[in-house]
């Protein structure tokens, strides 16, 4: 009754445009996944419990609302949290701690949260937080890539020589194709004629360039090139950090991939197409 | 009956469109050579069963408005194939993704049918294993004009006196070996394991051409003062591309993926990522010769890699019919010592020889017989020159490379 009661208030606070207080938890995660040809690497993840999950937690705000989020080192280094758009933060979070911060989020846009050591966020520590003011059906890609070796190397200490990254296994949401068709965050689904909202961040280390089939979309908000709102493209450019929103209305049924154009992203340990594709599905 | 054939045709006819029939043959057997003079095997597209295979495949013209059918004809003894029709937003039965549409076995033919949408730059390639028939390729150009076929960007867009199209890709002959060339296919698509080396490529191509080889007339960008020209370019390598044009073209970036951009954006430098295309205005008020810069930067890393240099040249004056550029024949070409020059057809009474930097080099041109003259070229430092012969009515030039 009191959970029912809170949405309805939320609801009506949005309605009138109010602005609320979204409680959040994050809890950093450390674990394993696996790719296609099963080989296993270390992975870290912001996950909304104590138990690791390969994709990171997706906070959705209303304009105006704040965010009040709580964060959990459960891994065995220290952590500082970040979140763009805001105020840095200087203080570590030493294993087992926690902090909590709030944040005003008085624009609408895609914003990345991570932390302050691009290491750790390498190893997969960076999520998205989406500040909303339309209604339409949203979507949402996280996209990363990796060298699964080096993610064992640094989880470990060690250090690596960036000039040679070469990544070999490429993920949207912690997933590659064809898994990530599974993921109802990732994956369109929508009628011809619907407005449709793609909201994507580029948390890897590489630049990425999204290609899609069918369809052209426009950029309504993008976080490195403002002026490039109102562009009508079929691919996509996000530099590492950029966060990119593409609305969509689709004008005939059918399946359409959409995939990075650097075709070595749509490849994982000798498998395609694997890495970043997936399906868009309209009906 | 025969009233709605007059009027179909009759509507045909007012909007401009109609029916266009491409042939294709998908070929697994190519050699291409390279500027240094290796050659690699490569998969592509060629029109007639006699033609070599090319990097890139046939530039195919429609107008916005064509009912387009494109027949494949699989003659690969190997892999099956298909186009996909990048940025036309077709249905997703011709949308050439194997597993979601249909591919092509060796010997069979496929049919691709669209409409053809805006005007605009737009690419074709192959989807099958795309990572590996890309850079096989397997790729092309289509250039969508408007309805009526005018030069224009788009349908009532920015006129243009010619165009230049400029594909970008690379080159890893790691790639192109049998063993990574003859791998897995099963028809239908879906996942499989192929081998896929590591990608490190060793030539940065622009129209299939690097280096000395970027003097090319269809690589090359000749114009005249106030001639306006329309860049096409595309980008299917899987690395970033920044061009860097001189100041002296006032470049005006107009449209990206076919379709106009909200705001013309003047800059003279420009980044293309794998899969986009941009069209780019340029229009000198003076004369000068220079070159394009274009950086290859590695996705991973952001470090350029490599840099190509298109040879440009603004000489004479468009619309003045008696003062007019033409190339100048020059062999051989690249030369270390002498070249001979041909001008049978009309008389030079100077030269002219700059580097790509714009310096003058007092030259000797000694002729040896009627229309023949040669340039002894021993004294150059190695690079890229242009020669220009100057006659009463009219100057021929060349791009010379010293070895």
């Amino acid at each position: 009754m009191k959970y029912v009661l809170s949405i309805l208030l939320a609801a009506i606070c949005w309605q009138l445009g109010m602005a609320t207080n979204v409680q959040s938890r994050l809890f950093i995660n450390r674990g394993q996944i696996e790719a296609i040809d099963s080989t296993q690497f270390a992975y870290l993840a912001f996950n909304n419990s104590s138990v690791f999950h390969r994709n990171n937690s997706l906070i959705r705000l209303q304009k105006g609302d704040s965010l009040i989020v709580k964060v959990i080192n459960n891994d065995t280094v220290n952590h500082t949290f970040s979140c763009q758009g805001q105020l840095p933060i200087t203080n570590a979070l030493n294993p087992g701690d926690s902090a909590t911060y709030r944040f005003y989020f008085n624009n609408a846009g895609l914003f990345i949260y991570s932390v302050s050591n691009p290491l750790m966020r390498y190893l997969g520590l960076g999520g998205m937080i989406s500040v909303e003011t339309k209604s339409h059906a949203h979507f949402f890609w996280n996209i990363k890539e990796h060298n699964k070796a080096w993610n064992d190397t640094i989880a470990k200490g060690y250090a690596v020589n960036w000039a040679n990254y070469y990544p070999d296994f490429f993920l949207i949401n912690g997933n590659s194709n064809p898994k990530i068709n599974q993921d109802p965050v990732a994956r369109v689904t929508a009628q011809v004629g619907d407005t449709i909202y793609i909201c994507i961040s580029n948390t890897g280390r590489s630049i990425h360039s999204l290609h899609l089939h069918g369809y052209h979309g426009t950029i309504t908000y993008s976080s490195k090139f403002p002026s490039h709102q109102g562009r009508e493209k079929d691919t996509f450019p996000l530099y590492p950090m950029e966060s990119l929103i593409i609305r969509l209305i689709p004008d005939k049924p059918g399946k359409y991939p959409v995939h990075d154009h650097n075709l070595v992203a749509v490849t994982g340990g000798n498998y395609y197409p694997n890495g970043m594709f997936l399906t868009l599905l309209v009906q | 009956m025969k009233k709605l054939i007059t009027i179909g045709l009759l509507i045909s006819t007012l909007t401009g469109s109609s029916q266009v029939n491409t042939f294709l043959i998908a070929r697994n057997t190519g050699q291409y050579p390279l500027y240094n003079g290796d050659t690699i095997r490569v998969f592509g597209f060629t029109e007639r069963l006699k033609d070599e295979v090319n990097i890139p495949g046939p530039t195919l013209y429609y107008n916005e408005g064509d009912s387009v059918t494109i027949d494949l004809w699989n003659v690969s003894q190997g892999a099956p194939h298909t186009i996909h029709l990048h940025g036309l937003d077709v249905d997703q039965a011709n949308d050439g993704v194997p597993h979601l549409s249909f591919d092509v076995a060796h010997m069979d033919h496929g049919f691709y049918r669209f409409k053809a949408p805006h005007a605009g730059t737009y690419l074709y390639h192959c989807h099958v294993v795309s990572t590996l028939h890309v850079q096989a390729g397997m790729y092309g150009l289509i250039i969508i004009r408007p309805p009526n076929g005018s030069f224009n960007t788009w349908a009532g867009g920015h006129a243009y006196h010619s165009e230049q199209n400029w594909m970008t890709s690379e080159v890893d002959t790691n790639w192109h070996k049998d063993g990574v060339l003859n791998h897995n296919h099963n028809i239908g698509g879906g996942i499989m394991r192929v081998e896929i080396p590591e990608y490190r490529p060793q030539h940065f191509l622009v129209n299939g051409l690097s280096e000395q080889q970027l003097t090319d007339s269809s690589t090359a960008l000749l114009s005249s003062v106030n001639e306006e020209v329309y860049l096409r370019i595309a980008n299917i390598g899987y690395y970033g591309n920044t061009f860097h044009f001189p100041s002296s073209y006032h470049a005006r970036i107009v449209s990206s993926d076919g379709r106009p951009l909200p705001q013309l954006e003047r800059s003279d430098s420009l980044r293309v990522f794998p899969g986009e295309r941009y069209g780019v205005l340029l229009k000198a008020i003076s004369e000068f010769i220079d070159s394009v810069a274009l950086d290859y930067f590695n996705l991973n890393t952001a470090a350029v890699v490599n840099t190509q240099w298109i040879p440009a040249q603004v000489a004479g004056f468009f619309s003045t019919p008696e003062l007019e550029t033409t190339p100048l024949s020059v062999y051989p070409n690249p030369a270390t010592d002498d070249i001979r020059i041909n001008t049978s057809d009309f008389k030079p009474s100077n030269w002219q020889l700059m580097n790509a930097q714009g310096r003058l080099y007092n030259v000797t041109v000694n002729a040896v017989a009627d229309g023949i003259y040669e340039l002894n070229l021993a004294e150059l430092a190695p690079g890229l020159y242009y020669l220009n012969a100057i006659g009463r009515n009219q100057i021929k030039g060349a791009a010379i490379i010293k070895k």
